[in-house]
């Protein structure tokens, strides 16, 4: 009867932590525009990461700059380079998602 | 003997009127992409049909009257980027008009497509067909209002998320009429064929080629779709107007269509 209750609060504890990863993923959307670049973090149902660490890193993986989203999951920054450029954000408990915005794209952005 | 004759004079009535209603009209809004994640394509080619989706038969389509997309709680109205294209099915003799429209996304969003056709006047029904069609197209992942209503004459509101779906996932909706829930709405499913030029999908019966769907009490419905590929779904009734044909009032048949892909699981 024991292993029973293991095995099912085992099974919902399974269950919870599927839902808690769906519930958290995180997405970033990026573009420049008038010689900045905009990032935009949010939750599938909308809701903004906030104080999120973004990376702007170039093709080699290094890192350019650096910053925090605010309240509405939003951070902006320089062109720090003309290239092909991976924009991560980090959220809390280790959530994280990339975006690439390519060098065309920054250019007519500039 | 003029009395059998009769008798089967009716039956072959009968039988002609039913074979020309057999084929189920479906409007279709179809897009180029349903899901657009980066490094993709964001332009958007819809084409925008009036069709037998699993004969792959095209029918004449008129000038939609309304066609846009809502997004962010914001339609735009996209009739001026239409343009007429001619297209016909392989066991068709001549050419029918659809329309085609491209459309770019900009934002990370849910897009609900929705078209308002002008009104299909089918004489073997003796009566005018409008479908309000929809299809939903997510964009970088944002997945915040595929169930916002656009404000149809009657439309399908979906209850899961219309894209992403696997093969053998079970599609819900609820249907609405002027905004409130329609009870036990009889829907229409189909498959869209789109190898039916090569040799359309073999249904073993005419059952088989539109799937019968009642909704319940609440106006919802739930259909498990068999094959990757676009399936449709119509609620159809009857609306509560009439329209002029050759100076007499007509029923016009109103449709509540939705379009969803789904995706064999790999």
């Amino acid at each position: 009867m024991r292993t029973f209750k293991i095995i099912g609060l085992a099974f919902l504890f399974c269950l919870l932590l599927a839902n808690s990863t769906l519930a958290h993923r995180v997405n970033l959307f990026a573009y420049a525009e008038g010689g900045r670049i905009f990032t935009e973090s949010y939750f599938p149902d909308g809701r903004p990461v906030t104080e999120g660490r973004v990376e702007l890193r170039d093709a080699t993986e290094k890192l350019l700059v650096s910053g925090t989203t605010d309240d509405q999951g939003l951070y902006d920054c320089k062109i720090p380079k003309v290239s092909d450029l991976t924009i991560h954000i980090i959220a809390s408990m280790g959530h994280r998602n990339s975006f690439l915005l390519n060098k065309a794209e920054i250019e007519a952005g500039q | 003997m003029l009395n059998n004759l009769a008798h089967l004079l009716l039956s072959w009535s009968l039988v002609l009127v039913f074979a020309s209603c057999g084929l189920a009209h479906f409007g279709v809004v179809l897009p180029s992409d349903d899901i657009v994640n980066q490094g993709e394509s964001r332009s958007i080619e819809l084409q925008l049909k009036f069709i037998h989706p699993h004969e792959g038969h095209y029918m004449e389509m008129m000038k939609p009257r309304h066609f846009g997309v809502l997004s962010g709680g914001t339609r735009v109205d996209l009739v001026t980027t239409l343009k007429s294209q001619a297209g016909r099915s392989g066991g068709q003799v001549q050419d029918f008009t659809f329309w085609k429209s491209d459309y770019q996304i900009r934002r990370p969003g849910d897009y609900t497509f929705y078209l308002e056709p002008a009104p299909y006047w089918e004489p073997a029904e003796d009566k005018f067909i409008v479908h309000y069609t929809k299809v939903c197209v997510n964009a970088f992942g944002l997945e915040s209002s595929w169930d916002q209503p656009v404000g149809l004459e009657t439309e399908i509101i979906p209850l899961t998320r219309p894209y992403g779906l696997w093969r053998g996932n079970l599609f819900s909706g609820q249907v609405l009429l002027k905004g409130k829930t329609l009870p036990y709405a009889e829907l229409e499913v189909e498959y869209l064929n789109e190898r039916a030029e090569q040799g359309r999908l073999h249904a073993p019966s005419d059952s088989f080629v539109t799937q019968v769907v009642k909704a319940d009490a609440q106006g919802v419905f739930h259909y498990a779709m068999p094959k990757s590929g676009w399936w449709g779904f119509a609620a159809l009734s009857e609306a509560d107007w009439k329209l002029q044909y050759d100076g007499i009032d007509k029923a016009v048949e109103i449709g509540a269509v939705f379009w969803v892909y789904a995706t064999d699981l790999q």
